[in-house]
């Protein structure tokens, strides 16, 4: 094949250029997906690069927008609901894939079955015996007042002791390119539909390259997840009924709770259609009540039942609590799962790993400084311009400081609230995220992402061979959450070569 | 096995599409019309009008353009095209995993175009162009769901929203046309004709009748018509067929099945005789008609959608 010069902007070896001053110092030149050492391609990338030097800018916008109006046409939208009226906006994907080579997927894949095999166990023993705080190996007071510490959990039976049936993993390559993992997603973790609506449109795009580079196929999510869901019930119940429960079109994710449903081929409910009785639920049908078995629920804790938690809350059933608990029906995820990807205790999961299952965590954690501890507290004050501070209730990317990116005014700010709160706080040294190349208004250039592969648990583990990369769509940026202005790419894990067909 | 909140919705859905193509047809044969500056064409206007429920304006039906403009894009009236069409959007989004995405596809992309800030720009750009693509892409869409969609309960609730509306729609045109309440009879034979295409029934009508325009016939034709798929007997055939494959619901004590109401109402048209109708004046008949077909529409929301609990309870 021959070799064509990219028409990739060189400013790869510009990293840290957001950096200013005496930070520029930390700051690594971060790992571009895309090209190596001496602005060389790397081997798994060759097809992409060479088909994107025989292609003009002009055609790539026109891909481009053939891309932009497949998701407009197939309503893969989120609206933003204004007082008056609404707007919908497909939220920004970007047409080159990002392609990760077979023998770094191997030891993702592990990585993350050993991770989500340990925080299960974990949940399992929180709800239950506890031995783990007994043992003094996570703060006991960490977990047990943690907001997402559901009381109403402990000594509940869970198939399989699968809490978190539905896990996305947000993993980062630090810029000497090895993973890590950034955070936990452990309670209601969404992106799913964009990354199987970012691979339908890919291959639009680049129906050749796609077809010679032996991709893995990721279609089989909903089937996976269907049976992953269904094997919670399974024990008692000859053909569970599934359902989805979404808390209705105004939610922002309400596409992928259709998607999801559609592809399952499970009813989508919202709360207004369950009845419970007898600790039985059921759904409202045109000809009379039906019995569900299990919840893939897309609703918080918080608002599944005004009975047992947040009592103005519309969006769930009265009494599904209570049918949980008789084992009449399964939530998934359980409630309570988010003790286990709470930020403070994301500092704990390799002692965690290494408590249940004897081993070392496969995917490191990123070092991360515990402000509720006086010395790390008083480090991080002494320091905040260098690092990533973080709630640790908050989500979505706000909440947060990105210290070589913020102010004297903000970091002040900042300052003032770490130490009037500062078990809320904890801080992690700023990494140059990864970059991948992305089409900017006409070039080639590079901005940070991140990999956040889903991961499913029911009577087994399984690691979809797929996952939504996330985007920081402005320059320099390293906050990649879609309600920041992120975007995303369709995330190409190639097959080992032999098991391709010609 | 349908949730009842997902039938509600694709009935609704049904009911605001057949709505929407209506009222893109009237207002398209009032603008043609009134391109003549004569006396029928005033009439033609005011039937327009009236069939929508804006009576007696006289003023409206000397504007025609304003009032088509009106009709079509007003987002700020419930009964406008672009409302129907909003709510028939905001519905299908609501129960999207239920109808296929070829079907959704279609309605999305009327939407936009009805939606965009350019639309009124459109309109005044090519009216008749407009009105006609909106309608031909309206029936894309049935097409789309009735070649995509399983006929299974779902697409039934959606059909029964169509045909119940469309009965009400024509019985409703009839009436403002051939009613008690009409001062003066319509004679005009252009007038006439563009009764029948309101109703999208002049060539059908043509192969049954030839040119002759009367009005004893076009009543008999959108009446009592048996293989006219706009006629108010074969619309309440559909009803009764779509509502027996959708299945009894429980009974329930002191209510009338859905599904007997919509037999009677089926009887009440495959018997009727146009001399009886026109001997008792067509008020009569249309108004009982009418009536039916709202006693059908509420007996099917409370048996399949807002029945009470109690009943319904397992043992």
């Amino acid at each position: 094949m021959r070799r064509g010069r990219p028409s990739v902007d060189g400013s790869v070896a510009k990293a840290g250029e957001a950096d200013k001053g005496a930070e520029a110092t930390f700051a690594l030149a971060p790992y571009d997906e895309m090209l190596g050492p001496k602005l060389k391609v790397r081997p798994h990338y060759a097809a992409l690069a060479d088909r994107l030097s025989t292609l003009s800018p002009k055609e790539l916008a026109e891909r481009q927008r053939t891309l932009e109006r497949f998701f407009l046409l197939q309503g893969i939208t989120f609206t933003v609901y204004g007082a008056e009226s609404s707007t919908e906006r497909i939220i920004p994907t970007d047409l080159l894939p990002r392609i990760i080579a077979a023998e770094e997927w191997k030891t993702i894949e592990t990585g993350l079955t050993q991770r989500l095999k340990a925080l299960n166990m974990f949940l399992a023993d929180i709800y239950s015996g506890q031995q783990i705080l007994m043992d003094g190996v996570v703060p006991r007071e960490l977990v047990l007042n943690a907001p997402s510490y559901r009381r109403q959990m402990q000594n509940l039976y869970v198939p399989h002791q699968a809490y978190a049936n539905v896990c996305g993993s947000d993993l980062i390559r630090q810029p000497d390119g090895a993973f890590a993992v950034l955070e936990d997603n452990l309670r209601v973790p969404s992106g799913v539909s964009y990354m199987l609506a970012n691979r339908e449109a890919s291959k639009r795009v680049f129906p050749g390259t796609f077809r010679g580079a032996g991709v893995r196929p990721i279609d089989r999510y909903p089937d996976l997840l269907l049976t992953t869901l269904k094997s919670m019930a399974a024990d008692w119940r000859p053909n569970p009924q599934v359902v989805v429960l979404t808390p209705g079109v105004y939610n922002s994710a309400y596409f992928e709770h259709a998607y999801l449903a559609r592809l399952m081929g499970a009813p989508l409910v919202e709360g207004r259609d369950l009845v419970v009785h007898d600790n039985m639920v059921y759904m409202r049908t045109t000809t009379g009540l039906r019995r569900i078995d299990v919840i893939y629920r897309r609703v918080d804790d918080d608002f599944i039942d005004p009975l047992t938690f947040r009592r103005d809350s519309g969006l769930g059933s009265a009494g599904l609590f209570n049918a949980y608990r008789a084992g009449n029906v399964v939530i998934c995820n359980a409630p309570g799962t988010g003790v286990a990807d709470d930020k403070a205790v994301y500092a704990y999961v390799p002692e965690i790993i290494k408590y249940y299952l004897g081993e070392d965590a496969i995917l490191p954690n990123i070092e991360t400084f515990l402000c509720r501890e006086p010395a790390q507290l008083s480090h991080v004050l002494a320091n905040l311009g260098r690092f990533v501070v973080k709630a640790v209730g908050a989500s979505g990317g706000y909440g947060m400081l990105v210290g070589p990116h913020s102010t004297k005014a903000q970091q002040a700010e900042f300052a003032a609230a770490l130490k009037a709160d500062p078990d809320n706080y904890i801080a992690q040294p700023t990494i140059q995220l990864s970059t991948a190349p992305c089409l900017i208004d006409d070039a080639i250039e590079p901005r940070h992402v991140d990999l956040r592969p889903f991961i499913l648990c029911g009577e087994k583990i399984v690691v979809t061979p797929g996952a939504l990369t996330r985007v920081a769509m402005r320059k320099g940026s390293l906050v990649v959450n879609s309600s920041q202005g992120g975007g995303s790419k369709d995330t190409w894990v190639l097959t080992d070569g032999k098991d391709l067909e010609p | 096995m349908m949730l009842a909140r997902v039938a509600d919705s694709l009935y609704w859905i049904g009911r605001y599409v057949e709505r929407a193509e209506h009222l893109c047809r009237l207002s398209d044969v009032m603008l043609t019309a009134t391109l003549d500056r004569t006396e029928a064409a005033t009439q033609v206007a005011r039937i327009a009008l009236a069939a929508v429920g804006d009576r007696e304006d006289a003023a409206k039906a000397r504007n025609p353009y304003e009032a088509a403009l009106a009709l079509v894009l007003d987002r700020e009236d419930h009964g406008s095209v672009v409302s129907s069409l909003s709510r028939a959007r905001e519905n299908a989004r609501q129960v999207r995993d239920q109808i296929t995405t070829e079907t959704w596809e279609r309605l999305n992309i009327i939407h936009f175009r009805m939606t965009d800030p350019q639309a009124a720009k459109a309109f005044a750009g090519g009216s008749q162009a407009f009105l006609h693509d909106t309608i031909a892409d309206l029936h894309l869409f049935k097409g789309a769901a009735d070649a995509t969609m399983s006929h299974g309960e779902g697409w039934r609730f959606m059909m029964l929203g169509v045909y119940l509306e469309r009965a009400q729609l024509i019985g409703a045109l009839l009436e403002v046309c051939f009613g008690d309440k009409k001062r003066r009879a319509i004679t005009d034979h252009m007038a006439l004709t563009s009764l029948l295409r309101m109703a999208c029934a002049l060539e059908p009508y043509l192969r049954v009748y030839t040119a002759d325009m009367q009005p004893r016939f076009i009543q008999e034709f959108l009446l009592l018509d048996e293989d006219f798929p706009r006629s108010v007997r074969f619309c309440t055939a559909r009803i009764e067929e779509h509502l027996a494959s959708i299945g009894r619901p429980v009974e329930t004590a002191g209510l009338v099945g859905p599904d007997r109401l919509a037999g009677r109402l089926r009887a009440r048209l495959q018997y009727a005789d146009i001399d009886e109708v026109q001997a008792s004046g067509p008020t009569a008949f249309l108004g009982a008609v009418l009536d039916e077909c709202a006693g059908v529409h509420k007996a099917v929301y409370e048996a399949f959608v807002a029945y009470p609990l109690e009943q319904r309870l397992p043992a």
